[in-house]
């Protein structure tokens, strides 16, 4: 995608390649994205980028076999070499008992948000510099290191099948992130600010950046807590990293029939607290993806759990046929850090009925507030989610129901599921946070607080005992 | 086998491009050529069969002080030189709100050719072959039913041709062949517990730089039967009791914790804050070199892109740095770090030359190489039989590690209780803390080379936007004494 391409064009290289090759069974899906990438650090931009990321995965079938072949050359020519390649692997492969044919055409949906903004597509190298230039300031300012990436995508996906789905979609994203630190890489105090839209201009960079500087300011001089349980409340970007988590071990097909996930053999059964309720909710108002899955298929809403009781799970085509139900639409190509298969790419959690955290903070005699979490891990017994990691980038003393200084980073060790029983407020506002792991996934949360939540060690780092 | 003449040619012309640029004082182009092989048979069944390829140039300039880089998947005059073109561009933007210059040192040009050394090309081996050796290595896993839920076996291979060109000089070419074969069973009890076994090692770190002889010397099939009554077991087994326990990691174990504690703590650009938007800093800051006590004296822990099989092994890194071995940690003390041109220039130091991108598209930046425990001496059956009471901790299940890599918390698939110098209870669900610096403090043995198998990560995730490395730990089971030992 080195110049901006239309769909049109896109989607008739992909008529055309499958046409030149006659496969009978065969498809192709395309993302091919083009990033500008301004990563600083110490108020320097040191990784300022111009990305391409071409891809086209094509498979054909023979029979139930089935060969998957990619490149990163996306002409027409290629593309027909890359099925005849598939063309010639497909026989040498045994037969896949659940292989369910490509996609036929596919029932668009009934609404999709827009997912493109021309100022994002159209974000260079000057802009971005002109975005960033102020934030520098400010956190100079005070006296902090300013250090984070601002990153501008335009992406377009198609889908081709020789039963004539032919779908293209063109998307763009453009997300912040910012830190204020005390010291370079040292550790010390630092704040977190971030925003995620379709539109660059939309991002609220100033304030994110101010909220990190006060967080930054108001975490130095941190006391060491001992482990132990505490009455904590989590804002959004802290609930993100669990409930992503939660997905990778226990929303797809694969992991639901493996018996990993805790929902298998659940289905309708009290997992977890009233608290909790996920949606994967692909077509809504927040998201960057596709209204359709690497299959094609039309992206599906699917509650997930609801009010603690486990309710669905993700599936694509072949998952579906294995288990003689219906894709929803959440097949996602194989990457470096992932084997692909059915995964999320918007999973919503409902909102409470509190105004912000600070109204959950009030609500605390002493306990915990955390901003966000790091290096969290669900794979100690997937089937209770019990998850650990450690707290990064803002964690409060609260006492009386007030936020009265920093705590050193904790690690918590805790039980998702079990947690969420203990859960008593939820806010009404919910943050939308980017997976770090995928191209367009996200998180659309609340703040919760916990009753109890439970810290099993601390980080040893400059605490005042 | 010598890139393509048009390769070469336009690698050749974007350079060219770039010297004409006055504001660029240094330029590198890479053109990297990468395929794989990715093979899964899962519960009788083949689940995701695939071929990948990937090429394209990536452009790296300095200009007016400030890097750009731009890439393009195309081999046209007209694309490279638009990604110089674009690279300069992003330099000259960034030069504007930068604080500094960058000092980038200059090196002696380099010239010449790496290869992996294979006995047996993968991309030879037939399909047919490949799919039968992981068909009988998982067919056995699932034997007899049971509680065994779901069984797989997997392997992958990649080959990546690589041509590196620099202003200065610099021009080499690299051929790199790696790959590996592994297996997992999922068993699940009565009560719908759940517990895995995987092998050799963690899904993911069996890949060595070497060819299809790795597949043979694995031996799926001869372990199958051990690995799928391990997952049975385990359903069984007690958890771990809480309590301070000699802890005994075995080779695929020590490799995470060398990886996590030692690997990362020690890239100089995570140390002076260039990695805090997706990993961290560091504990081990510069004013602590030759000074900090990271382990006990018996500890040493190297950087090396020379050792055989690893996948961290090359003949140049990504700004023309020749391979070297660098000690990081020497008998307990923090001497090195992994570095670049510019930030060991920071520190008046020469690169340690361990830069690298994860692709043409990827900007290249400080990653592992091999990073590994230098061995002692005995072996892993004389360190049990040393062990009054304790633990050993095998194959990585969790893994979790604080922003500058001091408190980490790792969990294991299998875990026995050694009573007596011998293998006692098995313990599932068993996990093990520490401080990095207070750990290897506690190490008091280290077996031999003969054990000291390297483990690949091909997925070591590092950068934003994120890039996956391959890169590889030399690891000898090792003892640590009085650890903070628990279940999950």
């Amino acid at each position: 995608m080195t110049e901006r391409e239309t769909e049109a064009d896109l989607t008739a290289r992909l008529r055309a390649a499958l046409h030149e090759v006659g496969e009978a069974e065969a498809d192709i899906y395309v993302r091919s994205a083009r990033r500008g990438f301004a990563r600083f650090s110490v108020g320097r931009l040191d990784q300022h980028m111009q990305i391409e990321e071409p891809g086209a995965l094509v498979r054909v079938a023979r029979g139930r076999s089935v060969a998957e072949v990619s490149t990163t050359d996306l002409s027409e020519q290629s593309l027909v070499l890359a099925l005849e390649s598939a063309a010639r692997l497909a026989p040498r492969i045994p037969e896949d008992p659940h292989f369910p044919g490509f996609a036929g055409d596919q029932p668009p949906p009934a609404a999709h948000a827009t997912r493109f903004a021309a100022a994002t597509a159209n974000c260079d190298a000057e802009r971005r510099v002109a975005l960033l230039t102020p934030l520098f300031g400010l956190v100079e300012r005070a006296g902090l290191l300013a250090t984070g990436a601002l990153d501008t995508t335009t992406a377009i996906e198609a889908v081709a099948t020789t039963h004539g789905l032919v779908r293209a979609h063109s998307g763009t994203s453009a997300t912040f992130k910012i830190w204020a630190l005390d010291s370079a890489g040292a550790g010390g105090a630092a704040g977190h600010g971030h925003d995620a839209a379709v539109d660059v201009e939309r991002l609220d960079l100033e304030h994110e950046t101010q909220h990190a500087i006060d967080d930054a300011l108001r975490g130095r001089n941190p006391i060491a807590l001992p482990a132990g349980a505490y009455d904590t409340v989590l804002e959004a970007p802290a609930v993100a990293e669990l409930i992503e988590w939660l997905a990778i071990i226990g929303f797809g097909a694969r992991e639901f029939q493996q018996g990993a996930s805790p929902l298998s053999g659940r289905l309708g059964e009290r997992i977890s607290g009233a608290a909790l309720s996920v949606v994967e909710d692909p077509l809504g108002e927040q998201g960057f993806a596709a209204p359709f899955d690497r299959d094609g298929v039309t992206r599906e809403r699917v509650p997930l759990i609801e009010r603690g009781v486990a309710r669905g799970f993700l599936s694509d085509r072949a998952w579906a046929k294995r288990l003689a139900s219906t894709s929803t639409g959440s097949a996602t190509p194989a990457s470096s850090f992932s084997e692909g298969g059915p995964a999320s790419s918007a999973l919503v959690v409902a909102p409470g009925d509190a105004a912000d955290s600070a109204q959950l903070v009030c609500g605390v005699e002493r306990g915990l507030l955390v901003r966000r979490l790091h290096y969290v891990n669900g794979m100690l017994e997937p089937r209770r989610a019990v998850m650990t990691g450690l707290t990064r980038d803002g964690t409060f003393l609260i006492e009386n129901g007030k936020v009265t200084r920093a705590v050193g980073n904790l690690r918590f060790t805790d039980s998702l599921l079990e947690a969420f029983e203990r859960v008593d407020g939820v806010t009404r506002g919910r943050r939308l946070v980017p997976n770090w792991w995928s191209e367009s996934g996200v998180t659309f949360v609340p703040a919760i607080r916990v009753r109890g939540f439970r810290f099993s060690g601390k980080s040893q780092r400059g605490e005042t005992p | 086998m010598p890139f393509a003449p048009h390769v070469r040619a336009l690698a050749e012309l974007a350079l060219e491009r770039a010297r004409r640029d006055t504001d660029i004082t240094y330029a590198e182009v890479r053109w990297v050529d990468e395929r794989s092989e990715r093979l899964r048979i899962r519960d009788g069944a083949p689940d995701g069969i695939s071929e990948y390829s990937s090429k394209g140039f990536g452009v790296r300039v300095l200009a007016q002080g400030a890097w750009g880089f731009a890439c393009t998947p195309l081999a046209t005059e007209a694309a490279v030189v638009r990604a110089v073109t674009e690279a300069a561009a992003i330099a000259r933007a960034s030069a504007r709100v930068s604080t500094a210059r960058v000092v980038f040192p200059q090196a002696e040009p380099q010239r010449g050719r790496y290869a992996t050394r294979v006995d047996v090309e993968p991309f030879a081996v037939p399909f047919e072959q490949k799919l039968a050796d992981l068909s009988a290595a998982e067919s056995e896993l699932r034997r007899g039913g049971g509680p065994i839920r779901s069984a797989e076996a997997w392997m992958s291979w990649t080959e990546v041709e690589k041509l590196l060109l620099t202003s200065e000089g610099t021009d080499v070419e690299q051929r790199f062949v790696y790959g590996g074969a592994g297996m997992q069973a999922i068993a699940v009890g009565d009560d719908g517990s759940m517990q895995r076994r995987s092998f050799p090692g963690t899904p993911g770190t069996e890949p060595q730089q070497c060819g299809y002889e790795a597949v043979a010397a694995a031996r799926l099939s001869d372990h199958a039967p051990r690995v799928r009554d391990e997952a049975i077991a385990l359903l069984r087994a007690e958890p771990c009791p809480a309590g301070a326990r000699d802890v005994i990691l075995a080779s695929s174990q020590m490799a995470l914790q060398i990886h996590e504690s030692c690997g990362h703590p020690t890239e100089l650009d995570r140390a002076l804050g260039s990695e805090i938007s997706l990993a961290g800093g560091s504990f081990l800051q510069p004013e602590q070199l030759g000074k900090l006590r990271y382990g006990s004296p018996i500890v040493t822990l190297t950087a090396d892109s020379t050792a055989a099989l690893g996948l961290g092994t090359f003949g140049w890194d990504d700004e023309g740095t020749p391979a070297k071995k660098t000690s990081l940690i020497e008998e307990g003390v923090f001497v090195d770090y992994l570095s670049s041109r510019e930030t060991a220039a920071a520190l008046g130091r020469r690169s340690t030359g361990t830069v690298r991108a994860s692709s043409w598209n990827r900007l290249p930046m400080i990653r592992m190489v091999n990073v590994s425990l230098e061995p002692r001496q005995g072996s892993l059956d004389d360190l049990i039989a040393d062990t009054a009471d304790g633990l050993l901790f095998d194959t990585n299940k969790s893994w979790s590690i604080d922003d500058l890599r001091l408190n980490f918390q790792f969990s294991c698939e299998l875990v026995w209780e050694i009573k007596h110098g011998k293998r006692a209870r098995l313990f599932r669900d068993a996990r093990y803390t520490g401080v990095t610096p207070e750990f290897w403090s506690r190490c008091d043995a280290i077996c031999g080379p003969e054990e000291a198998r390297i483990w690949g990560l091909a997925t070591c995730g590092k950068g934003d936007p994120i890039q996956p490395m391959q890169v590889a730990h030399g690891a000898p089971p090792a003892r640590f004494r009085r650890i903070e030992v628990g279940h999950s």
